[in-house]
């Protein structure tokens, strides 16, 4: 499968989880790994599936490197139909009221152009006890199952 | 031969730059020095403990030594033990990220009294770093002078309760402090205006969350301003929480006069707001929050004063600054990682194809990153229930650790 790993982040944290997972898929498939500060929406492919990884920061806003891509989307409104993807929020529980909020706003966006998730958002919370890691190739492993099924069938 | 680079100082700025430079050129020799003999400065040390997940970036900065073959070099302060221009000698450039930690004092009588400490003094002490004086006599009644970050984390450290403190790394002396001290109110005041305040609003709002408080604020005042207009809808979302008895109240435009005492130690704080009236807040402990200055046995000031372009980082030919070190104690730990990117660049650019200096030569009584994972290993198994790491305090205990083989 042809994936590319997108990644919004502030502090280092997502692009480096983003890498760890493209190296975790890479021997199985066509991978690229990109900071979503040099994607354009008119880059997106549905010959691609994509991967996202984005944290939150602030309060509850997108993390520095996704806010020109969210700009951009908004200014070009892209037909996203045809496009798969599949998001891991990082986040913080000690910001309970906020938490995760940047990979929600990055799912709705691509949604409301017309993109289909797969799977479910996870979570990662840094003040818990799991590792990001071992969360996200699990999550990997499961949507690159699900999105070589369901793309098939919409091809 | 690659070219070397030291970076003195191994917090965040020190660290997103190794990370930057390598990224682009995993061939250079990068060593990150620190005058302690474990790495990673305020993250460490000036990070709050009940923020385990800011703490989380260590996990990049780990990768540098483990995966990018970056060299830790601790023990060893610049400036002290090896000169500037000795480390010049050995490197093809040294770059100085030491930061900022020695706290500014408010220049009013009454500082010396008993019960008046800086919140760097108490943060460092609460974090247990090695060279921290002991925890200051702490009282029912606190002022604390200030609104930045590190204000808030002081106030919510001392409003918390035992339980509100699971899953932290803080040891055992600092939370005895914390908890026999039976803090009953804490005013937090601020010289400028609520709109002017330092802190983030997300740092504000986090305070309602607090299980036994309740909060007042006193003339929050408004603005036109979008941006500042966040912090007065942060400090509305807390006035009033009523969650407790331990009564946080902020109080804004009061410039601090003088701290009054009684037999050497502190009674009351003496302000003037901004109509000129005078303010008379009884306490018995202060403690000073109002920014942080030079305190490295590098001479700053005089390197800023000849620096050849100080926006750019570059001090002289092969010598360079970032993060607080550079810019003075303002931004938080991403802004200093985009400075780091941008000066790597610089770095990269002005050390073109050339290179060779070998790096300093091997030394007694210094700490490698094994020496370092030695200590981290021994802090993480030596937990507490209810905490998930019991620091070393001790310089002397972390180089023993450090150095047995």
């Amino acid at each position: 499968m042809n994936i590319t790993v997108l990644y919004g982040t502030e502090t280092g944290n997502a692009e480096m989880l983003a890498e760890d997972v493209a190296a975790h898929l890479e021997g199985a498939h066509e991978v690229a790994c990109t900071n979503l500060s040099d994607f354009a929406p008119a880059d997106f492919d549905p010959g691609q599936f994509y991967l996202v990884i984005c944290s939150t920061y602030g309060d509850g806003e997108l993390p520095a490197s996704a806010k020109p891509f969210a700009e951009a989307m908004e200014a070009e409104m892209p037909d996203l139909a045809g496009v798969h993807f599949a998001i891991f929020g990082l986040g913080d529980t000690e910001y309970e009221d906020t938490h995760n909020f940047g990979s929600r706003i990055i799912a709705e966006m691509l949604q409301a152009r017309g993109a289909s998730q797969i799977g479910e958002r996870v979570l990662h919370d840094a003040s818990g006890g799991d590792m990001a890691d071992d969360l996200a190739m699990d999550w990997a492993d499961s949507v690159v199952e699900l999105a070589a099924q369901q793309m098939k069938e919409d091809a | 031969m690659p070219a070397s680079v030291a970076i003195v100082g191994t917090g965040p700025s020190g660290c997103y730059l190794a990370q930057a430079l390598l990224k682009a050129r995993p061939d250079l020799r990068v060593d990150l020095i620190d005058r302690l003999p474990v790495p990673y400065g305020l993250v460490r040390y000036g990070v709050a403990a009940d923020h385990q997940g800011t703490k989380a970036v260590t996990r990049q900065f780990e990768r540098l030594f483990e995966r990018q073959g970056a060299r830790f070099i601790g023990n060893l302060d610049i400036g002290a033990d090896v000169t500037l221009d000795d480390l010049r000698g050995c490197y093809d450039a040294v770059v100085l990220a030491a930061g900022l930690s020695v706290d500014r004092c408010l220049q009013i009588p009454g500082e010396d009294l008993a019960g008046v400490a800086t919140a760097g003094e108490v943060i460092r002490a609460l974090n247990e770093h090695p060279d921290s004086k002991a925890l200051p006599p702490l009282g029912r009644r606190v002022v604390v002078m200030g609104n930045g970050n590190v204000a808030i984390d002081l106030v919510r450290l001392l409003a918390k309760s035992g339980e509100e403190l699971a899953g932290t790394d803080l040891g055992e002396g600092p939370s005895a402090w914390l908890q026999s001290a039976g803090v009953e109110a804490i005013d937090i005041i601020g010289r400028s205006p609520a709109a002017q305040a330092k802190f983030d609003p997300v740092m504000v709002k986090e305070l309602h969350r607090l299980a036994h408080v309740r909060i007042a604020v006193e003339g929050a005042g408004s603005t036109e301003d979008a941006e500042a207009q966040k912090r007065l809808d942060a400090l509305a979302a807390i006035d009033g929480t009523t969650h407790g008895d331990r009564q946080l109240t902020f109080r804004f435009g009061l410039t601090p006069l003088a701290i009054e005492g009684q037999d050497g130690r502190v009674t009351a704080a003496r302000f003037r707001d901004a109509s000129g009236v005078e303010v008379t807040i009884p306490c018995d402990t202060v403690l000073t929050a109002i920014g942080f200055q030079s305190c490295t046995n590098l001479s700053r000031d005089d390197l800023l004063v000849d620096a050849l372009d100080l926006d750019a980082g570059v001090l002289a030919a092969g010598l360079y600054a970032t993060g607080w070190f550079r810019r003075g104690p303002r931004g938080t730990i991403p802004d200093n990682r985009t400075d780091a990117q941008v000066l790597a660049a610089r770095i990269l650019n002005d050390l073109g194809e050339t290179g060779g200096k070998p790096g300093l030569p091997a030394t007694e009584g210094l700490v490698d990153h094994a020496g370092w994972k030695r200590i981290d290993a021994a802090e993480l198994a030596g937990a507490r229930p209810g905490r998930c790491r019991r620091k070393i305090a001790d310089r002397q205990t972390m180089l023993e650790i450090a150095q047995d083989r």
